[in-house]
């Protein structure tokens, strides 16, 4: 694909194509790929269409540090507590990758909210990106509902107080309410099965369900491409031309002789002194 | 957006992406800076404000404000300004009604809006409507953020029978001062319970109020109290029925 691709490959290179074009024949990853990274995007996309992407990166570092807590965490209301102190006081880099989670959480709903609120002020949403916002608009919720349900993991007082406090506020929405608490608390009342049941969708219901709509959701990206600026300097171009354009049509449409004259200069004055 | 409209936006956007760059490596580097500083930022304050662990659960303090991460603390702080203390301001309108319309409006955006332009400088109304939004939500989480937690033991009480004296021990070492003010000092996520007694519910009431607190007010953001004794509930119930009436917070 470059000119410096030039003479026979060495043994590692062929090897290299022979994967790469065996892969490919089975199940078309590198055009899948290709078809990914080499797509044009518009020239002046702006720093703030970095946001989702760092988001995104926010999630990933979420997952791994989520792995290395779930190693020493345990899930029961009786050694919990005890467990996230043993993981900031004694396991190595313990503190670190607490820390890193717990502000990790906090980083990534900045990020999706200024995100958000970029596409907003961009107008990204509209035609025909409007189902992307739609799964961005679950992702942003299930984000929030990650927050709630690792709040309560800690088991300290100030996070099981306040957990109580939204567990009612919950039960008190009308109609599907009380299902929603029970099932979430795992019954009628706040027990350790809440714990583990917190535990199982903090880990594994809701980034499944994270993982699986940042999915649709940068494949519509991809598919639609990222919105142009609308304050670029190409658009203004454009419409500049189109303005020029549609004056100058404007102008054609009138009669000949009411091109902003004035009376004493008359057409027929202006090419007779010209021809003099 | 009509056809006509929605036609020449594809063909401009078309247009752009032909005189535009190559996803790779042109935006995706920038991508990599970014998400690069946010990981620094990351690391940088798990280094700089180690994350603590407060107090075991029934540890029997009350100098704790009961709050959910700084994300949700708008909407408790709705929760105090919609107290259900009359028709107007329902705690529905907190719990269910306030959120659940924000929610709806923020999945349907694309289909309220379906204007051609997208400059902000001419959607006056997008503008206006993000401004608000943003700066209700930004007010709200500075509340939350800045409200104290309640100090020590809850203030002293005068004329206070035996029973009303356990009472006042158990509602001490429950909580519920993180919760509700006495006097002055307390939390602010439940009503002032200064002058409860001047309600004149009666002990039952309470009673009942403790053990099942959605039963009795619903939509009640108040924990279930399930555990004492029915000596317990009793002074606990004296207590709050005669505060403000017959006994006063000093
Ligand atoms: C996590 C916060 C929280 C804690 C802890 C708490 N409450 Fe409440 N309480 C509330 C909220 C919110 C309300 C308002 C809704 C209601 O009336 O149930 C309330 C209401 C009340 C009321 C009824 C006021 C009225 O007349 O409508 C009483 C009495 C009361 N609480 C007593 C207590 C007692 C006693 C305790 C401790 C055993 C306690 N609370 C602990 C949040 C709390
Ligand atoms: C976990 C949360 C999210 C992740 C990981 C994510 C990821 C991304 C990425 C990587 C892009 C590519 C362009 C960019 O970075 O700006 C993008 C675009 C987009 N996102 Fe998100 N996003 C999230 C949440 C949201 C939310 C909450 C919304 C709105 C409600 C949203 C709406 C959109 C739209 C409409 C686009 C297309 C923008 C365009 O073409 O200009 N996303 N998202």
């Amino acid at each position: 694909m470059s000119t410096t691709n030039i003479g026979p490959k060495g043994p590692a290179g062929q090897v290299g194509e022979a994967v790469v074009d065996y892969v490919e024949d089975r199940t078309g990853a590198k055009t899948g790929l290709t078809w990914f990274l080499k797509r044009n995007i518009p020239a002046e996309t702006s720093w703030f269409q970095t946001l989702g992407f760092a988001a995104m990166a926010v999630f990933g570092l979420q997952a791994v540090t989520g792995i290395f807590l779930a190693m020493y965490y345990k899930p029961d209301p009786s050694r919990a507590y005890q467990s996230i102190e043993h993981i900031t006081n004694d396991v190595t880099w313990g503190w670190l990758v607490r820390g890193m989670h717990k502000w990790g959480a906090s980083a990534m709903i900045v990020l999706v909210f200024l995100h958000m609120a970029r596409v907003f002020i961009f107008g990204s949403y509209k035609y025909p990106r409007e189902l992307t916002w739609v799964t961005g608009a679950m992702l942003l919720i299930m984000t929030m509902f990650m927050g709630l349900t690792g709040y309560l993991l800690v088991w300290d007082e100030k996070a099981y107080w306040a957990t109580v406090v939204a567990m009612n506020i919950t039960a008190s929405a009308p109609i599907l309410g009380p299902y929603v608490a029970d099932i979430l608390r795992a019954g009628s009342e706040f027990n350790g099965d809440t714990l583990s049941r917190f535990y199982s969708i903090h880990m594994l219901a809701i980034p499944g369900g994270i993982a699986t709509f940042i999915g649709l959701h940068l494949f519509l990206v991809a598919k639609l491409g990222i919105s142009e600026p609308p304050h670029s300097h190409r658009l203004a171009r454009v419409r500049r031309e189109e303005e020029a354009a549609r004056r100058a049509a404007a102008r054609d449409r009138q009669p000949h002789g009411r091109r902003q004259v004035t009376p004493e200069t008359s057409p027929q004055t202006i090419s007779a002194e010209g021809g003099s | 957006m009509n056809k006509a409209q929605q036609e020449a936006y594809l063909r401009e956007y078309s247009q752009a992406k032909k005189e535009g760059k190559s996803f790779f490596p042109y935006a995706i580097y920038k991508d990599h800076i970014v998400a690069i500083l946010a990981f620094g930022w990351i690391i940088g304050m798990a280094i700089w404000h180690k994350v603590e662990i407060g107090k075991p659960v029934y540890a029997a303090t009350t100098d704790f404000v009961p709050r959910p991460e700084w994300y949700f603390f708008f909407l408790f702080e709705l929760l105090k300004i919609f107290k259900g203390q009359n028709a107007l301001m329902p705690v529905i309108m907190a719990t269910f009604i306030v959120p659940n319309v924000l929610m709806v409006l923020l999945l349907l955006t694309p289909f309220i809006d379906r204007g051609p332009e997208r400059r902000i400088s001419r959607r006056p109304i997008a503008l206006a409507t993000a401004v608000v939004v943003f700066a209700s939500l930004a007010w709200l989480t500075h509340k939350g953020a800045t409200s104290e937690a309640p100090t020590g033991e809850g203030p002293a009480i005068q004329n206070l029978t035996p029973e009303a004296e356990a009472g006042y021990v158990l509602f001490q070492d429950n909580a519920c001062l993180s919760c509700h003010k006495l006097g002055g000092s307390g939390g602010v996520l439940g009503p002032d319970l200064s002058n409860e007694g001047s309600k004149a519910h009666g002990v039952q009431w309470h009673i009942d109020h403790l053990k099942n607190p959605q039963a009795v007010s619903p939509g009640s953001a108040m924990p279930a109290y399930a555990g004492f004794t029915d000596e317990e509930y009793q002074n606990l119930g004296t207590f709050l029925d005669g505060l403000g009436t017959k006994w006063k917070a000093g």
